[in-house]
């Protein structure tokens, strides 16, 4: 590339880019990068291994879940998770990366809060892992603030017009995870049966926790 | 004016794409990576990220940066893929010449294996031995300063009618556009955050007041809002809003 494509007199660079040049299968435009970072030992394909693995079985919502889990048992660990997130959070091992600042907001009767992210993809990775595709669709990000009953509708949550809605648009570096209510009929359950009951969905606030039968 | 990502609150958008089941239930259930292409795109990013030569708010803006027709047909991980692309050669970590290089080896099926195996990496390089350290290390954004926040709990704000980014014609922001110009409160103080307004140019952290500031749905949709009592809360820096007199 010369220099004079890539002269930017401010910092926006509208126009030429390198990502053309890439082909147009995605499967190859990826090796074509990756191999090329390897070569140049930029990267090690074991780091990519460790990274994939441990998203793919160690960080998820199982972790949000047994959070949730233990503020429904634990009235002293749930003031602890409202009042200061991150360091309740931190006592279960979980914290990090795209979850250095935790904020827990919980539903009640009259409330239901919902995490979005309009301009990206902004997610607390500790706990929920990373985003579902639906959670990264424009659909998602371009209607939840502006009609969120109407998006939760298609989740199949039909809230009363009485109930408060409050949409957390994550702008900034706080990562959200709602608190979602427990469900009746889960007063005799242990821990860790409840932790089964706590959804993906339930702590973004587009499902709510449920028995099945 | 913005760019195509700031997209909260535009029309034309339909139904949310969601799997549902036999019995009409949405699935939840969907595996953390769908293909091993978005694996190894997000897996590649992180690692070259972990280099050093940019942070994530450069990331965001290079992903931001995409022209609209990209932006708007890439998929989740094309996007990231392509700005990871663009950023290796503005950082010059690879030249454009080594890019089609390899794209034509992949495209012709002709990469010698031997050529990416047992190779002497540079000492940036992120291993695996560390890969769990650094997760839970992270990167925060909080910074301690003796900056004093100039606004209260419960103070009523204004937001700026125009990108708060005086200093880059398109830069960076984190106000949308849907919530400029309009009344909110503050609802909480967040401490001194990283300022992406800068930090996403090379322009330095400037670590500033952060605040969650509460919106009345009416306020930003008017009379189309489903529900007058409904709220949208949005993280906002110090520079984004004045008091509302």
């Amino acid at each position: 590339m010369n220099s004079k494509e890539h002269n930017h007199s401010h910092d926006d660079h509208d126009h030429d880019h390198a990502h053309s040049h890439l082909p147009s299968d995605p499967e190859l435009r990826v090796k074509a990068i990756e191999t090329l970072l390897l070569s140049k030992g930029l990267i090690d394909s074991a780091t990519l291994d460790e990274l994939i693995d441990t998203y793919e079985n160690n960080i998820g919502p199982q972790n949000g879940a047994k959070v949730v889990a233990k503020a429904w048992v634990d009235n002293d660990y749930k003031k602890r998770l409202l009042e200061d997130a991150t360091s309740a959070i931190r006592e279960l091992s979980y914290q990090g990366r795209q979850g250095e600042n935790m904020v827990v907001v919980e539903n009640t009767p009259e409330i239901h809060n919902v995490v979005v992210c309009t301009l990206c993809s902004c997610y607390p990775w500790p706990v929920l892992g990373i985003p579902p595709t639906w959670y990264k669709s424009d659909e998602y990000r371009s209607r939840t603030v502006r009609e969120p009953r109407k998006v939760l509708s298609e989740f199949g949550l039909n809230l009363d017009p009485n109930v408060q809605i409050k949409v957390w648009d994550s702008t900034a570096e706080l990562r959200y995870l709602v608190l979602p209510m427990r469900p009746i009929g889960s007063e005799d359950m242990s821990e860790d049966e409840l932790a089964k009951l706590v959804t993906r969905n339930s702590m973004i606030g587009t499902g709510i926790p449920e028995i099945v039968k | 004016m913005s760019r195509l990502h700031d997209m909260g609150g535009r029309f034309g958008n339909g139904p949310i794409p969601l799997h549902k089941n036999e019995n009409n239930k949405v699935e939840d259930n969907e595996p953390t990576f769908k293909y091993d292409w978005h694996a190894k795109a997000w897996a590649v990013t992180l690692a070259a990220g972990a280099l050093g030569q940019w942070n994530l708010d450069i990331s965001r803006h290079y992903r931001e940066c995409l022209p609209p027709k990209d932006y708007m047909n890439y998929s989740y991980y094309e996007k990231w893929l392509a700005a990871l692309t663009n950023l290796l050669v503005d950082k010059k970590l690879v030249s454009l010449d080594e890019i089609k290089k390899f794209v034509s080896l992949v495209e012709t099926n002709k990469l010698d294996q031997k050529s990416i195996e047992n190779i002497n990496l540079d000492p940036r390089t992120w291993l695996a031995k560390d890969v769990q350290k650094t997760l839970g290390w992270g990167g925060p954004s909080l910074r301690s300063t003796n900056q004093e926040p100039i606004y209260k709990i419960g103070d009523d704000v204004i937001t700026l009618k125009y990108n708060p980014n005086k200093d880059v014609k398109g830069g960076h922001t984190r106000l949308p556009v849907y919530a400029m110009g309009k009344i909110g409160k503050v609802y909480s103080y967040n401490g001194s955050h990283v300022l992406p307004d800068t930090n996403a140019h090379g322009n330095g952290e400037n670590p500033t007041p952060l605040y969650t500031v509460e919106f009345k749905a009416s306020e930003l949709w008017g009379s189309s809002a489903e529900n007058e009592n409904d709220l949208v809360y949005l993280d906002l820096w110090e520079p984004y809003f004045t008091l509302n007199k």
